[in-house]
């Protein structure tokens, strides 16, 4: 590693996360075609009504064992501490990227981590309601007709918080994306958007 | 011509229960019958099946000490106002026939199974083996040509009859009209209004009990289908393009935090 070069993610963090993309947008996807008669069309792309029926479910199980490797690697650098807190105070100062005033972000800031447990619940939502709908036939009523309404609610809530994600990710937060994908950042980079982590690295 | 909507008139009080209506069903739709569960009772079996559309259910009325039998014959109710269309997502696979049919295309369906959640009266079924979910056609096929369904053909009492749907309304308030004046005091038509009045239409002798039959006593589209199949397609129309059109206009506005250095930054 050159010094102008930090490991942000390791290779198994970065190949897990992209595992959990990947999956993501095909159950995002086929998810709206199956979600709304003027969406369908999208399952044109993805192999037809069919094979979106049957993969649907499939990829959602990969997505939610991608997730929960995921969710425990991460779970630990994402407790909140009383920084974070005063942060999510203040955050609306962070959207508009006037961050003076705002605490210190370790490896992760506030967002981030509200971000992971959001999705991590939605997650959890998904699959259980997931399960359900996919096997109709040998579910309750009840819990088919709680499905019916947790499963999209929890999918537009999931597709919602990606949106911010990747656009943080990309546009907004120039870097981002070669943290997940080579997995290094630069100094400046760190000393930016991270500094108490990036002191932590320097010791 | 305009189309005219048909309608089966089922007299509960005519079924004699011989079930020559399930064997011309299975017979024309071209079904083989497999035995599933045996109940105990009378009944072929329990519920429909996805290769089984029309069941004559025994149900059995205890009044005064004596046992009685009140026949009904379930199958696609053929609603108004239908769960199954509202729930289903794949254009084509159900369709609403010129003559109100409900009939569903297997071409098209993708065996999702939200129709069987859709509907209110626990109709389609999936079928194991097709992944496809199949229920009466209201012998689309049949009536397509001029004939009446297989069941209403096959009907030795009477109990069955077919034609436009304001006649069989017609006809069954007469008949309940006489059910009343021979002493049956609740005789009546089940029409229910909570799915826009079905094309399948009952005489039952006891109508402010039609669960006494098996049938629900006001079905409507469930509510969370209801509510999934419109407030929330709102809402997820706003999060998702208001997502993507705010995080546009957010980088147009403010721009992105701490530009990365160039390539060639002395630092």
């Amino acid at each position: 590693m050159t010094p102008n070069k930090i490991l942000r993610f390791d290779a198994i963090e970065r190949a897990v996360h992209w595992l959990v993309a990947i999956t993501f947008l095909y159950a995002a996807l086929s998810g709206l075609s199956m979600w709304s008669r003027k969406l369908y069309w999208i399952s044109a792309v993805l192999g037809g009504g069919v094979t979106v029926r049957a993969m649907h479910p499939i990829i959602g199980l990969m997505f939610a064992a991608a997730f929960t490797r995921m969710y425990f690697k991460w779970k630990r650098q994402m407790n909140l501490d009383a920084d974070d807190r005063i942060w999510l105070a203040k955050s609306h100062k962070y959207a508009i990227n006037q961050e003076a005033g705002l605490p210190e972000p370790g490896k992760f800031n506030a967002g981030q981590k509200m971000m992971f447990w959001m999705q991590a619940a939605f997650s959890a939502l998904l699959l259980l309601s997931g399960l359900v709908l996919w096997f109709p036939e040998y579910m309750p009523r009840a819990a088919r007709l709680a499905a019916i309404l947790i499963h999209p609610l929890a999918a537009i809530g999931a597709i919602g918080g990606i949106i911010i994600h990747i656009y943080m990710g990309t546009a907004a937060v120039p870097g981002s994306i070669k943290a997940m994908v080579r997995g290094v950042v630069t100094p400046r980079w760190a000393a930016a958007h991270h500094p108490k982590w990036f002191r932590e690295q320097q010791r | 011509m305009p189309a005219i909507t048909v309608a089966k008139l089922i007299d509960t009080t005519l079924c004699i229960g011989c079930k020559a209506c399930e064997v011309a069903c299975q017979e024309w739709n071209d079904q083989e019958f497999t035995l599933g569960t045996f109940g105990g009772t009378y009944q072929t079996m329990p519920e429909l099946e996805h290769n089984f559309w029309n069941l004559i259910k025994f149900n059995e009325h205890e009044q005064d000490g004596a046992l009685s039998w009140l026949m009904s014959k379930y199958q696609c109710m053929h609603c108004a106002d239908a769960g199954c269309m509202a729930a289903c997502p794949a254009p084509g696979a159900i369709n609403r026939l010129d003559n109100g049919t409900v009939d569903f295309n297997h071409d098209d369906c993708i065996g999702c199974g939200y129709c069987i959640t859709g509907c209110p009266f626990d109709v389609p079924r999936l079928s194991p083996t097709t992944k496809k979910v199949y229920k009466c056609s209201l012998c689309s096929d049949r009536t397509a040509v001029g004939l009446e369904p297989a069941c209403i053909k096959t009907c030795p009492t009477n109990c069955l009859t077919f034609g436009s749907r304001t006649e069989m309304v017609r006809k069954a308030e007469s008949r309940a009209e006489t059910l009343k004046a021979d002493g049956h005091a609740d005789a009546g038509v089940y029409n229910p209004a909570g799915v826009g009045g079905t094309n399948v239409i009952y005489v039952l002798k006891h109508a402010s009990a039609p669960e006494r039959y098996g049938l629900p006593k006001d079905p409507t589209i469930p509510w969370t289908v209801t509510l999934w199949k419109g407030p929330v397609k709102w809402l997820g129309t706003l999060v998702m393009a208001g997502g993507i059109l705010g995080a546009f206009f957010h980088y147009v506005r403010y721009g992105p935090k701490h530009e990365e250095e160039p390539r060639d930054d002395p630092e």
